[in-house]
């Protein structure tokens, strides 16, 4: 379907658009072209992604700047989907175009994915290793630049990666041919041509109009360094499912030490020792000339080479990186004697055995008493680091990560002070006996703020409130968006940007698609709720049982129970079992479960598919907040159900989360109950929001706690969840809800007689009766202005004044 | 000496003993001692059986003469599957002697659950008495895979198609008593006549006992029953084959101790006893049953670690659909962040780890044993069809798929024609619209005078008020007499018209063969068909005695003989209509192929 918004055309790859699509579109043109930034919501499974991609591919195609997309999801099975989507809408495109030079034009149109090199890797023997970390150190062995110049001056003398190789001899630019690349694609094309699929994203991302990869690529410093530093300021960024991105962004600067990790760290500055020592003596000239170089600054653009960076520092302003390193870490010997000293400093501290909670600030004060480190050397010290392994030209770099994780704590602790806290748990909870000292380094809110490394930060002054200078700065158009991030002013609240628009759309339907049902206690009256006192209660615990029982019994194909925590859900299997309960559901179906290995679960999700496909139907226990719940679609008939046991509260007894609250508190005035009620809720629309794809989809949401009825939870729902739980669907019992279920899937699983048409789905003929409608409004509303300024124009009350005198 | 064909553990009076059919008797014994109960094959008369499902399993064996027969119950494990056995093996003596009594003129009077003993003469010989297929038990359904492949065609394997047959008169009273009425007692027509055309019952009934029932969902987990402070495990045939499926290591150290250092029942007595059960336990609460396990040298060696760690003991390396990889995602960044809170991490309750595991590997089972395993090459890449999860199918436009276009002959003319039709003149001729209002004006001018002249004519609308009052009496008289027909006369009326039908069935379709849809029985040839066809017509023919003969007997059961012969007139009318169609068949030398509708 083609059409046009404003002036621009707009290929959209379907025959027919839902008007919520429609409207989408309207104020996402109307955000670029203020070039501004927006928070939209829009229902789950209206095809958002299409949408977005559909109205920015025309956006670049039609205007001569050709803005980068960078589009930002969560998961990987996400970012695949995006590409796919563009893909087909890409063919789509080529399909209409109406000129051959037109048709010439799509098909240069490039778009890629990127992920981790152990998603990408085709070498036989590094693409085995089961962890990432071990992936990318094998694959720099193979691949950074000394040991490329080794093997390419004396072949056979080390190893190298052919793959890489091939890549190597091919002109810049071209690694791939023009189009849109999945990453099943590439690796298919890396396995054809020999070439690493890896190495051709990375290399290929500066020629690229779209590229898709995962929030943290932009968001978390010491990657988006390596990634994400050349990308242009007039992009366009999206991030889809942002519903979580505070989490992220904390996540990405907040870091955790344990004594297993300072234990491995104490070991790697041993080794590094040792090789200090040794190339002292066979090639002192090497050590002399890192020396030189660092009296001029961190930084030599000219020989930094982005993919050798093995690790890179969180974040230094960019004139902080040109000056000198400061003396006593300069030499070899001096750093790793600092280091030393720095690790046994952190040793001595978890030796404590009570609560410790403070500031950066207090840290360092601590710190220069008893060891006289002084906090300018600590900033270097990531950096410094990563310059002497590079000399060093050390291999298997997973074996020095946790002396890198220390680094990076260092450079961290000493660069910010607020927003930030130090707390050291002796012990993991309340009643354990053996201390397992761990120290949080946690940042608590003003996410985004530090997130683009190479933005100026003036050194001397490190408030915030003037150092800011968000990633909403850096690029000109962000667009966070996702099916759930009810309720829309929290989000710029805590982003602390100024969106430029900021919409939330309701699903339109003809008839309802889906069943929203508040259970509030079982058939014997008893009140549900994964309250803490309560919900190890066997009646509680039963109660939850005969809902998941009676659901399995009349809901045909898949259903999928998430539960509020991982402990939480092990400990309730535990008892169903027990108590017989998962017999009566393995007679109507299948059950899996969320395990904490990811592969052992993706199999397991498989499974569930095709049970459902095959029509035996399943169950599948998962958790909110868990793997499961991000990222994984139940739309259609992998979910005809979707039942929350209880509240996604986060665990209220955490020092780190109790830390932020008070931050929000005091920083912000968010109340600590609002803020918690706001992320559960959003977290339980997050789950339930996954059944729906497409309005002939159908699915019931149930909603199984007390809790979930008292109208202030409810409101904190996105409004197309909350505008269909009826006053009679808020407060029920297990039978009641299960006749309001029977009674609405015999009338979904009809046919529907009434035409969509018009009403949820538009033609391309409805899409331009709304147009000229909107057109004659704001016409009307223009002539109105216009009529205005014309009465008033004529006689001011000044005049009549005048005239009175 | 008799050769023994089986035997069985059964209690007879309550008293255990064995059941054992053999070539010339069906006889019991108590343990140890000879047999007390002995009965000649020609003696069975009749079969009943308890449900299936029932808390015993038991047999009826009628006799000759005697009614009450002998009742016994089947006591070993296999019991449902025994009986079935030993139900296959007297159903065809039953019937044996059926056949032999066919002869007598009166049927016998079969009680309601007796399982039909009509009996068709087969002429292909008697497959020996073995190789009936017992009905399908699920036991049998579950470990007979292969069962699956077999595709059992109707008259192909007689031993089959006679259960089959059996089966549906059985589940079809009305069809089981033409059945007796027309072949079992008259003999009017053959076995094979009679399912002529009914093919597609036999079809149906097969492919749904094809049709492979999957294992139940539940996991074994043997329970515990307390009687009188001893704690009993029951267990079956299935549950064995279960335990044996879900943990191999039992398997194994049945396979390897059984027979040769342990029993049986020894073996098994062990095991509940033992560590490896209670690791194998369903249940998070085996630790706390720890301390009442005891060593045992034998079984310990089968131990295996628990797995219970975060990663799975049996690694998995096969990659999974891009849209549901989990552990993509966890690879692709490093990890960042603090870690989860408590509740957040996963796998912390380390004793509901392995149930879990055990859970999705049962699952998996399950669909594997149904489906087959997922070829390695389908996981690898995502296939186009794939990317239709994506796909949002109702913003296609439904109407550009293409319909299916209406094949017309002479379309030009058809729509033409149509045209000239519709008052052409009419149609095209512009309309005044003055003299219209006009002419509509002089209409209407005196309405009113019109209106107080209009008088309706009193008679026709009485005779219509008339006409329907006689109706619905008519109709009330009709719904109050309708069951006045005494029983037995109705009865034959009923048995009369159910056979023509059958034989105009039989007629008709010699006649005009049905399409070759039914591909189960080979065709006949037009000589077979006309010779049926003249079989029937000689039956036929006599439709008008018998309903001469039913009207005769109408004034002894006080019934107006006019009303049975209105009854019958429209049999009467069909059976009269295919005679004279034969008859003009007959007569024109040629038969020719059978004109088609």
């Amino acid at each position: 379907m083609k059409f046009s918004i404003d002036d621009l055309p707009i290929v959209f790859p379907y025959d027919r658009i839902y008007p919520e699509q429609y409207a989408y579109m309207c104020d996402l043109k109307r955000a670029l072209d203020a070039t501004g930034h927006c928070v939209l919501e829009m229902p789950s499974g209206t095809g958002k992604t299409v949408s977005l991609l559909s109205l920015i591919v025309s956006y670049q195609q039609f205007y001569p700047t050709r803005r980068k997309l960078i589009y930002c999801s969560r998961t990987v099975p996400e970012i695949e989907k995006a590409l796919a989507e563009l893909k087909r809408l890409m063919a789509y495109r080529v399909e209409c175009a109406e000129t051959e030079e037109a048709k010439a034009k799509e098909r240069s149109f490039m778009g890629l994915g990127l992920t981790s090199r152990k998603n990408l890797c085709i070498h036989p023997e590094v693409s085995k290793e089961k962890k990432g970390k071990v992936v990318d150190a094998r694959c720099r062995d193979l691949t950074n630049s000394a040991t490329c110049e080794k093997g390419r001056a004396d072949p056979g003398s080390v190893d190298l990666c052919d793959w890489h190789e091939t890549l190597g001899q091919m002109e810049p630019g071209s690694l791939v041919p023009p189009g849109i690349w999945t990453l099943a694609d590439v690796l298919q094309y890396g396995r054809d041509h020999g070439t690493c699929p890896y190495f051709t994203v990375r290399r290929m991302m500066p020629f690229v109009d779209v590229i898709i990869y995962s929030f943290h690529y932009l968001l978390d410093p010491k990657v988006a360094e390596q990634v994400s530093k050349e990308l242009s300021k007039d992009a366009i960024v999206v991030f889809d499912e942002a519903h979580n991105i505070d989490n992220v962004c904390i996540e990405s600067l907040s870091i955790d030490l344990t004594r297993p990790m300072l234990d491995a760290a104490g070991r790697s500055i041993v080794k590094l020792g040792d090789k200090v020592d040794e190339i002292k003596t066979t090639n002192s000239t090497k050590l002399l000339d890192e020396y030189a170089k660092l009296v001029n600054g961190l930084r030599d653009p000219s020989e930094d080479d982005p993919e050798d960076t093995f690790m890179s520092n969180p974040l230094l302003p960019d004139d902080l990186l040109n000056e000198a390193v400061p003396g006593n870490i300069r030499k070899a010997e001096h750093f790793v004697a600092f280091l030393k000293r720095f690790v046994e400093y952190l040793k001595t501290r978890m030796r404590v055995l009570h609560v410790v909670a403070e500031t950066p600030l207090s840290f360092l004060q601590h710190l220069k008493d008893i060891t006289y480190i002084e906090r300018r050397p600590l900033r270097f010290c990531a950096e410094r680091l990563q310059s002497l392994i590079r000399t060093l030209e050390l291999n298997r770099l997973d074996e020095y990560s946790a002396l890198q994780k220390v680094a990076s704590f260092a450079t961290l602790v000493s660069t910010y002070e607020k927003g930030f806290l130090l707390i050291l748990e002796p012990f993991e909870t309340d009643n354990a006996s053996v201390p397992n000292p761990v120290f949080h380094f946690t940042y608590s809110f003003r996410f985004l703020s530090y997130c683009i490394p190479s933005l100026k930060v003036d050194n001397s002054c490190l408030d915030p409130s003037l150092a800011i200078q968000p990633v909403f700065e850096r690029f000109s158009s962000v667009v966070i968006t996702s099916g759930t991030i009810s309720p829309l002013d929290m989000y710029p609240k805590m982003l602390q940007f100024t969106p430029v628009v900021q919409e939330t759309y309701p699903m339109t339907l003809t008839r309802n698609a889906f069943l929203p049902l508040v259970i509030t206690r079982g058939s014997d009256q008893v009140a549900i709720s994964s309250r803490f006192e309560v919900r190890n209660d066997p009646a509680v615990v039963r109660n939850f049982g005969s809902i998941l029982v009676e659901y399995s019994k009349i809901v045909p194909d898949g259903i999928v129970a998430f539960f509020p925590s991982y402990l939480y859900m092990e400990s309730i299997v535990a008892a169903w079992n027990d108590m017989g309960i998962l017999n009566e559901v393995w007679k109507n179906k299948l059950i899996f479960v969320e395990t904490p290995d990811a592969n052992e679960t993706s199999i397991a999700l498989e499974n569930y598919r095709r049970a459902c496909d095959n029509g035996r139907g399943a169950v599948l226990l998962s958790v909110a907040r868990g793997k499961v719940s991000e990222g994984i679609d139940f739309d259609h008939n992998y979910g005809r159900a979707v039942i929350m046991f209880g509240v996604p509260y986060q665990y209220t007894e955490s020092r780190i989360l109790k830390a932020r609250l008070e931050y929000l508190r005091d920083a912000y005035r968010i109340r600590e109950s609002e803020f918690l009620g706001f992320d559960a809720m959003r977290n339980a629309a997050q789950c339930v929001g996954r059944v729906l794809r497409g309005k002939t989809d159908w699915g019931l949401m149930v909603f199984a706690d007390k809790r979930f009825a008292r109208a202030d939870k409810r409101a904190k729902l996105p409004r197309w969840i909350n505008q269909y739980i009826t006053e009679t669907a808020s407060n029920l019992s297990t039978d009641m809800a299960l006749t309001l279920s029977k009674l609405f899937m015999r009338g979904i699983s009809q046919n529907p007689e009434e035409n969509q048409t018009g009403v949820s789905l538009w033609t391309l003929d409805d899409v331009l009766k709304a147009q000229a409608k909107q057109k004659a409004l704001a016409l009307e509303a223009k002539e109105a202005e216009e009529e205005d300024e014309y009465g008033n124009g004529d006689i001011t009350d000044q005049m009549l004044i005048d005239l009175d005198i | 000496m008799p050769t023994t064909v089986l035997t069985a553990k059964t209690s007879y009076k309550k008293i255990p003993g064995s059941l054992e059919l053999n070539d010339t008797h069906l006889q019991w014994s108590q343990d140890g001692k000879g047999p007390s109960v002995r009965i000649a094959h020609s003696e069975v008369a009749g079969l009943f059986s308890s449900k299936e499902g029932a808390a015993q399993v038991r047999l009826k064996v009628a006799l000759v003469g005697d009614d009450t027969g002998h009742t016994f119950a089947f006591t070993s494990p296999k019991a449902s599957n025994e009986r079935e056995k030993f139900k296959a093996e007297l159903t065809v003596i039953m019937s044996r002697n059926r056949a032999a009594s066919v002869a007598a003129a009166r049927a016998p009077v079969t009680p309601a659950a007796t399982p039909p003993v009509t009996k068709p003469v087969v002429a292909a010989p008697r497959p020996p008495l073995l190789s009936q297929t017992p009905s399908g038990s699920r036991a049998v359904s579950v470990s007979a895979s292969e069962q699956r492949n077999v595709t059992i065609i109707p008259g192909n394997d007689p031993a089959t198609d006679v259960r089959l047959r059996k089966t549906i008169l059985m589940s079809d009273p009305e069809l089981g008593a033409l059945h007796r009425e027309l072949v079992a007692m008259s003999g009017q027509l053959t076995e094979a006549e009679f399912w002529e055309g009914r093919e597609h019952l036999l079809l149906s009934l097969a492919a749904s006992e094809n049709q492979a029932k999957g294992k139940p969902g539940q996991m074994v987990d043997p329970r515990p029953e307390t009687v009188d402070g001893d704690t009993k495990y029951v267990m079956t045939p299935q549950m064995i084959h279960g335990i044996f499926d879900e943990y191999p290591v039992v398997a194994k150290a049945h396979r390897e101790n059984v027979p040769s250092k342990l029993s049986e029942s020894e073996f098994w007595t062990r095991y509940f006893k033992s560590k490896l059960y209670h690791q194998h336990r369903a249940s998070i609460r085996s630790t706390a049953a720890q301390h009442v396990v005891q060593d045992d040298p034998i079984l310990d060696k089968y131990l295996e670690k628990i797995d219970d760690d975060l990663e799975p003991r049996r690694q998995r390396n096969e990659h999974v659909e891009l849209f549901v990889d989990l552990g993509a995602t966890l690879e692709d960044h490093v990890e960042t962040g603090n870690e989860k809170d408590v509740t957040m991490i996963a796998g912390r309750q380390r004793g509901a780890l392995p149930l879990i595991r055990k859970f999705n590997e049962h699952s998996e089972r399950l669909l594997n044993s149904a489906l087959g395993e997922i070829s390695a090459p389908k996981r690898q890449k995502l296939n186009d069809e794939d990317y239709g999860q994506i796909d949002l199918d109702d913003l296609h436009d439904s109407e550009s798929s293409s319909g299916i276009v209406l094949e017309m002959q002479d379309r030009q003319r058809y729509f033409e024609g149509g045209i000239s039709n519709s008052a052409p003149e009419a149609a095209q001729k512009p309309l005044d619209v003055k003299t219209l209002i006009r002419h509509a004006k002089v209409n209407i001018d005196n309405w009113q005078t019109n209106l107080t002249q209009l008088k309706i004519e009193k008679q026709a609308g009485d005779t219509a008020l008339l006409s329907m009052t006689k109706n619905v009496a008519a109709r009330l008289d009709v719904k109050s007499r309708k069951n006045d027909l005494p029983d037995a006369l109705f009865r034959q009326m009923t048995i009369c018209q159910t056979a023509t039908n059958e034989f105009l069935r039989q007629f008709w379709s010699s006649m005009y063969p049905p399409a070759a849809e039914v591909q189960v029985v080979a065709v006949a040839t037009p000589a077979q068909r006309a010779a049926k066809a003249a079989k029937m017509i000689g039956y036929l023919s006599k439709t008008q005695e018998k309903v001469d003969a039913l009207v005769y007997m109408g004034p002894q059961h006080n019934v107006d003989p006019t009303r049975i012969e209105i009854a019958m007139k429209p049999v009467l009318n069909a059976a009269r209509r295919a005679i004279e169609f034969h008859q003009t068949k007959t007569t024109n030398t040629k038969p020719g192929p059978p004109p088609r509708g």
